[in-house]
């Protein structure tokens, strides 16, 4: 099988290669027969890559260790669940991942759409044989996971512990499936431009993907939050490092393109700018692979240097280039079909979240490229950490915030003084509450403070959306409450999907803002020693060494240390941090000690435990009062569960009824 | 000035050997030049030299599995022992490190382009944006007052030809 999956890998390329010739050949002669066979070159590649990745697959499970990727990335005595991720963990292993999510993504988005669309099909197909072609040759030539060692270990060097985590299963595979999903649109977008078809064929297939990949890319972020958060000990769930900033990236302009289509669907506006959106969101997906892959900058948990940088390079500057010239020689065809009538119109208020949105990308990836951009201006390397990032993009974010609450509110084409001041009374006044109860508490930090006014605005926003349109319903057909909630969600799914995604963002921000009142304390205790500290609440906690423990389990030796831990006099129970050592099968080390936390979550906050060192019988213990940690997860969720509802397919027939998708008129019209 | 490097295909590779001294001799009659609290201040605006973007402190107090930034904490206790304020112990891990020791570069010269322009940008963005709002709103005043649609039997793209047209001949 591992013969086989070698193999296929080599002649995916020749059919992927194959398939793009003669797809784009079909498409510029409109010969069917070639287009048709590019189609079938299509699900062929797929097929191979299949029988590629089993082949890998085959060989980390049945720990074949001439193969070098096996032997650097697993050892025998690993959790069979890490030696099945670890297909993704390294450069050639992931590689490989990425065009096997490729070709399963494009095999479905063109047998989805070729009788749909059979004029862009050919393209895209084109398109996105051509971005598989590249991967496909980076893996064979750059980063093959099936080059052979000369010699054969005894033993594999195993998986860096802190990859060795629940995490690893589910946050890569996420953010790839997100990060992947970027091409589908832009190979559409691509061929609406070659074809000239600008209008709403490609567009709705461009959402669909869109969402696709905005929902897995939100469910990968979260899950590398989570992951840092429990598994790396910072202390916190994002440190603006390149690797998160790059996942970042394409999320803010898929977030901007979901709002701005929605502005050419009812308008006919935003042609040209949905277009650069789209094709700035797979670029900006294929950069900040580049960068994490490059070695070009330094992070935690990057890609060491490696040869496929320069590949990566090439590929972002040919379709940056082509896109470029494609886009230039359309601008006529993306002309608007309808002009904005007011600066207080939904429309605006689109155009501003998108400009805050791309502004914080832009920010993010400044900050990113900074080190290299001074390095090679004044040979200086300078590092630009999250004080830098935090400075631009928390007044950012606080905006982006407000115009969460405005946009959904405000009416399309221009706003009456008596709309704004019918929408915006209850919220503002929420809002405000809010502020003056939370000032009167004693709050006393301003970005935290303005945080916490903008979203009870918001949430005041989105609780009066849902009440009004519960309340209609229920007078309409006299149905019960949950009922009519129910079926307002289910009848209005983007609408109403939309307003959970945002209620999802609110509370992100006031778990966000819960981070200003963190303290952290370091202490030292031996067994039966105790500390005691009051929480950013003002509870009292007490927190008894029970002595550190050591023992070997698994293919690790473990040294722990717990804690009985009492809030206000009542014990509230054990937490135990860790420090791992592993080893392989001949019991030698693998890797440096790795540290385990000890987390207690409660809604309030989460007590953080990190044992940072062992002295003799004594532990050097961090402990970290992290308020409202837990609900980044649940905002992370509520984000991603409104994601589905928007994306959950509604039949004609009941989107009709939702009344959310009609496309207004143009604001003029022909005199008889 | 050593430059880190890192030494395997796997995520999460440090450079162990990244720590370098930063030594000063004490000041004459030298005291603590600060607290606990103000010295972890102080190492939360020092970068770890492994490779892992984290400060000295957060770095120190998390993972012990890296070896650079006990190195450097103990450079930092000896430096405020040794009667050092704040700025010249920074200064002196600039000296040692260059500029990549601290965790945000130095608001001066070159380094006031990467803080300024993201604002520039923004800024020069939103007044893009309400210029051409308001150019559109002026095109719009100017269109005929809308009056109720006729009925015709010319289809969607007929009208869209014609308006096309229209707006070419305009």
């Amino acid at each position: 099988m591992i013969l086989i999956g070698e193999l296929s890998l080599w002649v995916a390329l020749l059919m992927a290669t194959w398939c793009a010739t003669v797809s784009f050949t079909g498409a510029r002669t409109g010969r069917h027969d070639l287009m048709a066979s590019g189609e079938r070159a299509l699900h062929a590649t797929t097929f191979m890559i299949v029988l590629a990745s089993i082949g890998l697959w085959t060989a980390l499970l049945t720990h074949d260790f001439s193969l070098e990727y096996v032997a650097s990335n697993t050892s025998a005595n690993m959790p069979r669940i890490y030696v099945f991720t670890a297909f993704w963990g390294g450069q050639a292993g992931s590689m490989l991942f990425w065009a096997l999510i490729l070709s399963v993504y494009s095999s479905i988005a063109v047998a989805t759409t070729r009788t749909k669309s059979p004029t862009l099909v050919p393209w895209a197909t084109g398109t996105l044989a051509t971005v598989l072609v590249f991967f496909i040759a980076t893996t064979c030539f750059k980063a093959n996971p099936y080059t052979r060692l000369d010699f054969l270990p005894v033993d594999g060097r195993g998986m860096n512990p802190q990859l060795q985590n629940p995490g690893m299963a589910i946050h890569p595979p996420n953010l790839y499936l997100g990060y992947v999903a970027t091409t589908i649109p832009f190979a559409f977008a691509i061929a609406a431009l070659a074809t000239r078809r600008l209008d709403s064929e490609w567009l709705g297939i461009v959402r669909r993907w869109s969402l696709i990949s905005w929902f897995f890319l939100t469910v990968g972020i979260t899950l590398g939050m989570w992951w840092a958060y429990v598994e790396l000990g910072w202390g916190g769930y994002w440190a603006w490092d390149p690797v998160e900033n790059a996942s970042f990236l394409p999320w803010l302009t898929g977030t901007a393109f979901l709002h701005s289509i929605m502005v050419q669907e009812k308008r006919g506006m935003l042609r040209k700018w949905n277009v650069v959106l789209v094709v700035m969101t797979f670029l900006l997906a294929i950069f900040g692979t580049f960068l994490t892959r490059s070695g070009l900058i330094e992070s935690v948990h990057s890609f060491a240097r490696s040869p496929v940088g320069s590949w990566f390079a090439t590929f972002f500057f040919l379709a940056t280039g082509i896109t470029i010239y494609l886009v230039a020689t359309r601008l006529r065809d993306l002309e608007a079909r309808a002009e904005l009538e007011s600066m207080v119109s939904r429309e605006a208020a689109f155009l501003y979240n998108n400009l805050v949105l791309v502004g914080i990308a832009f920010s993010v990836l400044w900050g990113t490229l900074f080190p290299i951009i001074s390095e090679w201006v004044r040979g200086t390397k300078i590092t630009v950490g999250p004080p830098f990032f935090n400075t631009v993009n928390i007044p950012l974010g606080l905006l982006l915030l407000a115009l969460t609450g405005v946009g959904p509110l405000i009416a399309w084409r221009k706003a009456s003084t008596s709309n704004l001041k019918r929408q915006f009374a209850n919220p503002v006044i929420a809002g405000l509450s809010a502020g003056m109860l939370l000032f009167a508490l004693g709050m006393r930090d301003g970005y935290a403070l303005v945080a916490y006014i903008l979203c009870a605005f918001v949430a005041g926003t989105i609780v009066q959306e849902f009440v009004k349109g519960t309340r209609a319903r229920r007078s309409m057909h006299g149905e019960s409450l949950p009922v009519a909630l129910m079926r307002l969600v289910a009848r209005n799914r983007r609408r109403y999907g939309g307003y959970i995604v945002h209620a999802g963002i609110v509370i992100l921000f006031a778990a966000f803002a819960g981070l200003a009142f963190k303290t952290e304390h370091d202490v030292t205790l031996g067994s039966g020693q105790a500390y005691q500290v009051s929480d950013p609440y003002g509870h009292r906690w007490r927190f008894v060494s029970q002595g550190v423990s050591k023992y070997e389990t698994l293919n690790r030796e473990v040294t722990a240390v717990t804690l009985e831990t009492w809030r206000d006099g009542q014990m509230v129970g054990l937490i135990t941090s860790e420090k791992r050592q592993h080893f392989d099968t001949q019991k030698r080390p693998q890797f440096e000690p790795s540290t385990e936390v000890g987390i207690r979550s409660s809604a309030k906050l989460d007590t953080y435990v990190v044992l940072a060192g062992v002295r003799g019988e004594e532990a050097e213990l961090r402990i970290t009062f992290n308020p409202l940690v837990v609900w980044v997860w649940i905002g992370g969720a509520l984000m991603a569960f409104g994601g589905l509802v928007v994306m959950w397919p509604q039949a004609e027939r009941r989107r009709a009824q939702g009344g959310y998708v009609s496309v207004l008129e143009p604001a003029t019209t022909v005199a008889p | 000035m050593h430059e880190p490097v890192k030494d395997s295909s796997n995520l999460f590779a440090m450079d162990q050997a990244a720590a370098v001294s930063v030594s000063k001799p004490p000041k004459p009659g030298a005291r603590a030049s600060m607290n606990a609290d103000e010295r972890d201040a102080l190492e939360h605006r020092i970068r770890c030299q492994c490779g892992c973007t984290l400060d000295v402190y957060t770095c120190r107090t998390t993972d012990f599995s890296c070896q650079v930034s006990p190195a450097m904490h103990r450079d930092v206790m000896a430096l405020v022992d040794g009667g050092y304020p704040a700025q010249e112990i920074l200064d002196a891990f600039v000296g040692t490190y260059g500029e990549r020791a601290l965790m945000a570069p130095k608001r001066e010269g070159f380094n006031m382009v990467g803080y300024l322009l993201p604002s520039l940008a923004l800024a020069g963005g939103g007044t893009l944006l309400l210029f051409m709002i308001r150019r559109w709103g002026a095109r719009a005043a100017m269109r005929p007052v809308p009056v109720a649609a006729a009925t015709t039997n010319a289809t969607n793209e007929e009208m869209q030809r014609l308006a096309d047209a229209v707006r070419r001949d305009a």
